[in-house]
């Protein structure tokens, strides 16, 4: 792949991109959340189409127009989202799209499909029935599944994305026998996985990818864990957007121990004090959103304690919502605004009970608070009246803040505040989360931005793999818990274990 | 293994859908309080009253595991009906007025197929559509009035017995034994659970997606426009809003059969169940002389009983720990 840009709108996620990998070996791709490794996938499998450069296989270009254009070039990918069917069997979904045929036309050759299935799983150490639907299967065994259904296709190209995220030790020592077959075979392989250990295990070559471009190209001898984490994180720009950070904290808001949820949150201990931002980071899919949803009770709490203000709050949203809790969550548009509504409206709606405590509406008192709310967050909308789809989307952000700053709430949880929305207004949201902390209240804020995470958080906790894993401070006592990407990056990424 | 006999078990239990279990009880209440019912004359009438509604639940199945639906296989087959009759009071061939009513239903599906694909419609709303367009049609067509003087050759056909078993049951038999071939022997079944239980791993997979979901809306036009053979024959007229509402039956017998409107779980033979124990609820009902008015609640008990049920065994057989 050769100087590959593609856009999207308000995003440039890759800007002239180059990928190569020689027959027989594994090229390992890296970098940060965000640093336009899916898109580049997603444009070698026939999904996206760049807008500008070239693919060329064998030194010949090609055009890729689907992913049937791809599959039909020998190119397969292990998608990280599972592509399975959930109610069809393991075979018929390894197989899915290339079933063998039988005799009579139009026909699967069933017993083929099954008996090819068998040994493909085998060989990836899966004892499971080939007659056994996807959905009854684990995600450590789908995986497993996913693999096979790549391993199937006799690629030239396979391409990884992240194949070891949910595997055991055991499963990973069986997935990398097969890749080193699969080199002895000349099999070019893309890799991608955030254990930067494996990388010196498996990989051949190492392409580091930051904001969209090539940073860096080395073989694995070259380099170090530490190398790798400073390439992707950069040239380290410290820029805070706080006025002034947080010296001494109030009282305690939150505080949660010991928390066990039925998203699959373990042991999670957190304290966020009045007059402080503190960060929760990690990589996708670390388990930030679903300890937030487990404190703001829309999962299931299984075990352990979440005590506002000192107090253990009472089961479910609504109980967080009294207790002063708000969540603005990651979907804005689909859970946290009726976008069909005015600003008014959807700025209300959490504080009618607070506003009309006896349930009797006042439209002046509405309107007084609402307009009272659009100046204070300097929410830009020609009236109260607009319909929140016509707003920004860091305007639309600050409507979900001015919802729960009408109904009082103290403990502010942001899941990707910032996400899709541009400089300009996110300055002017941590200016709003600023505020909030500076008027007393306390916010936790999910981000997977390193360097917002730095920018704007007094403390941070990293997760991985569901569980928090440590906790960095502005003002750490070592080098090695002071708030800073790299630290951030290690921690999230399995180093040191 | 005794864990692997109980997961052998659990397969089994789970395979049935909760309709079989209630199929087995109304049929042992109904012989047990029903005079005439456990005969083999009224198993044959309830066999040639649901032809009809299976003909439509096979390709609603399939519609339904894509995460579909099509409301307007039941005005579509009427109008089939009053077509097939007119072309045969005018004189024409028995096979020229099959086609032609046969081409109606493709021409409805293949629209809704398109709308709902290509355009994008919700499926409830373009089949909502359609559904008035073809009911509409045939009213026009008709003058509101019934087709009467269609000639001998229908009906002698559908009064025929093919090794005793009547005509129309014959024809609902092969219908199922084809999709069944279909769903089971071709990748047919694979792509229909796949659309609706991972549209984007078909695409992935390289199958063009869009033709074959537009695909499986015109197979249920095809099906409600050669249903008509069946429905003309029974009444040896047209009537204009002779089907009007099957499609709720169909929908109601793919449901009871254990076919979910989610993630492209769902069997033939389910709907095949379900199509049987409707027919037998109506027929076992009408022999203990209930009112039609009541009957028309019980259907929807039945739909409500067969979903609790459902639902029940699938928490029962499912292995301790995992998520639904």
């Amino acid at each position: 792949m050769r100087g590959i840009s593609k856009a999207f709108p308000g995003v440039r996620a890759l800007d002239d991109v180059s990928l190569s990998v020689d027959a027989g070996t594994v090229q390992v791709l890296l970098g940060q959340n965000g640093a336009g490794k899916s898109t580049l996938i997603r444009i070698l499998c026939g999904a996206h189409h760049p807008d500008a450069g070239e693919i060329l296989i064998d030194g010949r270009g090609v055009r890729l127009h689907s992913p049937a254009d791809a599959r039909r070039l020998g190119i397969a990918v292990i998608f990280q989202e599972f592509s399975l069917v959930p109610y069809l069997n393991l075979a018929q979904n390894i197989y899915l799209g290339r079933e063998p045929r039988g005799r009579i036309p139009g026909t699967i050759d069933h017993r083929k499909m099954h008996e090819e299935a068998r040994r493909l799983l085998d060989g990836l150490g899966l004892d499971a029935d080939t007659r056994t639907p996807a959905h009854e299967l684990g995600v450590a065994q789908q995986q497993v599944v996913e693999i096979a259904k790549a391993l199937s296709q006799n690629a030239r190209i396979l391409v990884m994305d992240e194949p070891t995220a949910a595997l055991s030790d055991r499963e990973i020592a069986r997935l990398f026998d097969r890749i080193r077959a699969l080199k002895q075979s000349g099999v070019a392989i893309v890799y991608i996985s955030h254990r930067l250990q494996e990388i010196f295990e498996i990989g051949d070559r190492i392409t580091v990818l930051r904001d969209g471009r090539n940073v860096a190209s080395l073989a694995p001898s070259e380099t170090s864990v530490d190398g790798l984490v400073r390439l992707m994180v950069g040239r380290q720009v410290t820029t805070t957007w706080r006025e002034r950070f947080c010296d001494t904290p109030g009282d305690v808001v939150l505080e949660v121990r010991d928390l066990h949820a039925a998203n699959g949150v373990r042991a999670a201990a957190v304290d966020v004090n009045a007059g402080e931002v503190v960060g929760l980071a990690g990589l996708v899919g670390a388990g930030r959103t679903e300890l937030a949803r487990a404190i703001f009770g829309a999962d299931r709490v299984v075990s352990g304690t979440v005590r506002v203000a000192g107090r253990p709050l009472a089961r479910g949203p609504a109980g967080a919502v009294r207790a002063g809790v708000a969540l603005a969550p990651e979907n804005r548009k689909t859970e946290g605004l009726a976008l069909m509504r005015s600003v008014q409206d959807n700025v209300l709606v959490a504080g009618l009970q607070t506003l009309f405590p006896a349930g009797w509406y006042r439209a002046a008192i509405a309107a007084r608070a609402a307009a009272d709310v659009i100046s204070r967050l300097r929410i830009a909308t020609p009236s109260p009246a607009r319909l929140v789809r016509f707003l920004s989307g860091g305007n639309q952000q600050k409507v979900v803040v001015g919802k729960w700053l009408i109904a009082g709430s103290r403990l502010f949880i942001f899941d990707e505040p910032t996400r899709g929305i541009d400089v300009g207004a996110k300055a002017e949201l941590y200016g709003v989360i600023d505020g909030l902390v500076a008027g007393g209240a306390a916010v936790l804020m999910i981000s997977s931005e390193l360097p917002e995470v730095v920018a704007v958080c007094d403390r941070a906790y990293v997760m991985r793999d569901r569980a928090i894993v440590g906790e960095l401070k502005r003002r750490g006592s070592r080098s090695d818990n002071i708030l800073t990407e790299e630290n951030i990056l290690r921690m999230a990424m399995h180093h040191g274990q | 293994m005794a864990s692997e006999g109980r997961a052998q078990a659990r397969h089994y239990v789970r395979s049935v859908p909760g309709a079989g279990y209630l199929l087995v009880v109304l049929i042992l209440v109904f012989a047990l309080f029903g005079e005439g019912f456990a005969t083999l004359p009224n198993f044959l009438n309830i066999g040639v009253q649901g032809s009809v509604l299976l003909l439509l639940a096979l390709p609603m199945t399939l519609i339904i595991m894509s995460e579909g639906l099509d409301l307007s296989m039941g005005a579509v087959l009427s109008l089939a009906g009053v077509v097939l009759a007119s072309m045969l009071m005018n004189g024409r061939p028995l096979w020229v007025a099959l086609a032609a009513a046969a081409g109606v239903g493709l021409a409805f599906g293949v629209a809704n197929g398109v709308l709902v694909v290509t355009l994008g419609l919700p499926p409830f709303v373009a089949t909502l559509g359609t559904l008035g367009i073809a009911q509409g049609l045939a009213l026009v067509l008709t003058g509101g009035q019934s087709v009467v003087g269609i000639g001998d050759a229908l009906p002698a056909l559908y009064e025929s017995r093919i090794a005793g078993v009547p005509f129309s049951i014959v024809i609902a038999l092969l219908a199922f034994l084809a999709f069944w071939w279909m769903l089971s022997r071709t990748r047919v079944g694979s792509y229909v659970s796949a659309l609706g239980g991972n549209r984007e791993a078909l695409t992935l997979a390289g199958v063009h997606v869009d033709l074959f979901h537009i695909g499986i809306y015109a197979a249920g036009g095809l099906m409600s426009g050669c249903a008509a053979l069946l429905l003309t024959g029974r009444m040896s007229a047209g009537h204009p809003t002779a089907a009007i509402g099957l499609e709720f039956d169909a929908v109601a017998a793919v449901i009871v059969g254990g076919t979910s409107f989610e993630r492209g779980n769902g069997t033939l033979a389910g709907t095949l169940i379900g199509v049987l124990t409707i027919g037998v609820l109506r027929n076992g009902l009408n022999v203990l002389s209930v009112p039609s008015s009541l009957q028309v609640a019980s259907i929807g008990v039945l739909v409500i009983a067969a979903l609790v049920v459902d639902s029940t065994i699938a928490a029962l057989g499912r292995p301790a720990g995992s998520r639904p």
